[in-house]
Formats: C-alpha cells, sequence, structure tokens
C-alpha cells in the first residue's frame, strides 16, 4: 500500500503511527460521520445565534435569559466540534489497529442536551406568556 | 472485506462521491452561517466584520476546493493520497470554532 514516508508525512501523527491503512470505505464512513457531527454543531450555533437575533429585535421575551440560552447553545456547538474532530481520530486509530471503536457518547449528551433545552423553552414560553 | 492488512481492497465505488458532496454540504453550511452571522455583526462593527469575513470565507472556499482535490486524486489507482489525513478535518474543526467565536461576540456584546 503506502510507503512508510508517506505515512510519517500524514497528520495528525498519533493516529497514523500504528496499524495499517483500513478497507477506504470505513475511513470515509468515518469522515462522513465526523461531517454530519459537525454539520449538527453548525445547526446549534445557528439556533444560538438565531434566538438572539429574534431576542435584539424583538424582545419579547425576557432578555437575558434567552442571551443565557444562546451562549448554551453556542457552548454546545463548540464542544461538539471539537469532540467529533477528536473522535474521528480515535475511530480512525481504531479501524488502522483493528480495536474496538470508541462508544457513541456525544449522541446522548446532544440527546439530553436538546430535550433538557426543550423543555426549558417551554417553561420560558408558559411563564412569560408567549 | 475490511480485515486490516488485507491484499486485495475493495474499490471504494460511490463512497468517495458521497463523501465529497458531505465536505461540500458541510462547507456550504459554514459558509450559509458565516454570511448571516457577519451580516448580523455588520450592524454594530461593520470594520470587524470586514476583517472576519476575510478570514472565515476563505477558508470555507479553500476547504471546498481541497475537498474536492483529495477525492479525486484518491480515485486514482495506486496514488498516494497525501491530503487523506486528519488536516482538512481539523480545518473545517478549527473554521467551525471561529464561527462560534464571532457568534459569542454577537450574542454577548451585540
Amino acid at each position: 500500500m503506502s510507503a512508510p514516508s508517506h505515512e510519517t508525512r500524514r497528520r495528525p501523527h498519533r493516529v497514523y503511527r500504528e496499524g495499517t491503512d483500513p478497507d477506504p470505505r470505513f475511513s470515509l464512513a468515518n469522515e462522513r460521520t465526523f461531517l454530519a457531527w459537525l454539520r449538527t454543531a453548525m445547526a446549534l450555533m445557528a439556533a444560538g445565534v438565531g434566538i438572539e437575533a429574534v431576542n435584539t429585535t424583538t424582545a419579547l421575551l425576557h432578555a437575558p435569559l434567552v442571551t443565557a440560552l444562546a451562549v448554551l447553545l453556542l457552548i454546545g456547538g463548540v464542544l461538539i466540534s471539537a469532540v467529533s474532530f477528536t473522535r474521528w481520530a480515535t475511530t480512525e486509530k481504531a479501524l488502522r489497529t483493528g480495536r474496538p471503536l470508541p462508544p457513541p457518547r456525544m449522541g446522548a449528551f446532544l440527546g439530553y442536551g436538546l430535550a433538557a433545552v426543550g423543555v426549558a423553552v417551554a417553561v420560558l414560553l408558559v411563564l412569560l406568556g408567549f | 472485506m475490511g480485515h486490516p492488512g488485507e491484499p486485495p481492497e475493495p474499490p471504494p465505488g460511490l463512497q468517495t462521491e458521497r463523501t465529497t458532496l458531505a465536505w461540500l454540504r458541510t462547507a456550504l453550511t459554514f459558509l450559509v452561517g458565516a454570511l448571516v452571522l457577519l451580516k448580523l455583526v455588520a450592524h454594530t462593527r461593520p470594520r470587524l466584520a470586514v476583517g472576519a469575513a476575510c478570514v472565515l470565507l476563505p477558508v470555507a472556499g479553500v476547504v471546498s476546493g481541497l475537498a474536492v482535490l483529495r477525492h479525486h486524486s484518491g480515485n486514482r489507482e495506486h496514488e498516494p493520497r497525501p491530503l487523506v489525513d486528519g488536516t482538512l478535518p481539523a480545518g473545517i474543526t478549527l473554521l467551525a470554532v471561529l464561527v462560534a467565536a464571532l457568534g459569542a461576540l454577537y450574542v454577548l456584546a451585540g
């Protein structure tokens, strides 16, 4: 397959230092999963910026709480972006070395997180009379 | 199929195409997101918006271009694929963090 000199040029080094290239379809699927997570992160960030934009133009809701929610969504987006990259790297390394894939923790984090945000927004809307 | 190190490598087929499309979709998402955010920021801080645009938009463009190139070179048989590593994923993660930073600035300092 690839010459050793080629392997040493691939970054991040901690991923390509060990093992051999897996079936390319697995690497490609890993990459697509990473990209899907990144788009999800972008959706969270867009939601954060969006509710703040609505907040500043209408001021119908209680402004500081909406800003706090926007910040929470942005932080969630950054966390998911960063973790999805390290998870891509861990998965690629596991594919190269034939070890088990990392457990899918981010799905639960996002699911419970969005559920909490949804409940919080519903309560806010009821309390503030829409 | 699929055991690491097995000599006959099956062709990736349409997977490279799907992956390229996923890259373009993602880059486009960031491009549109960045444009909307820049428009919002430009109301209060026009200079910052122009500065951020000079960073974000070229990065999004370069990521799209490299994403197409890497899988084109990957389609050629038995050719080393220098771009197929973690560089581009790291680049687009950086783009995500930059967009988030600009978003945080808009939300907190409007």
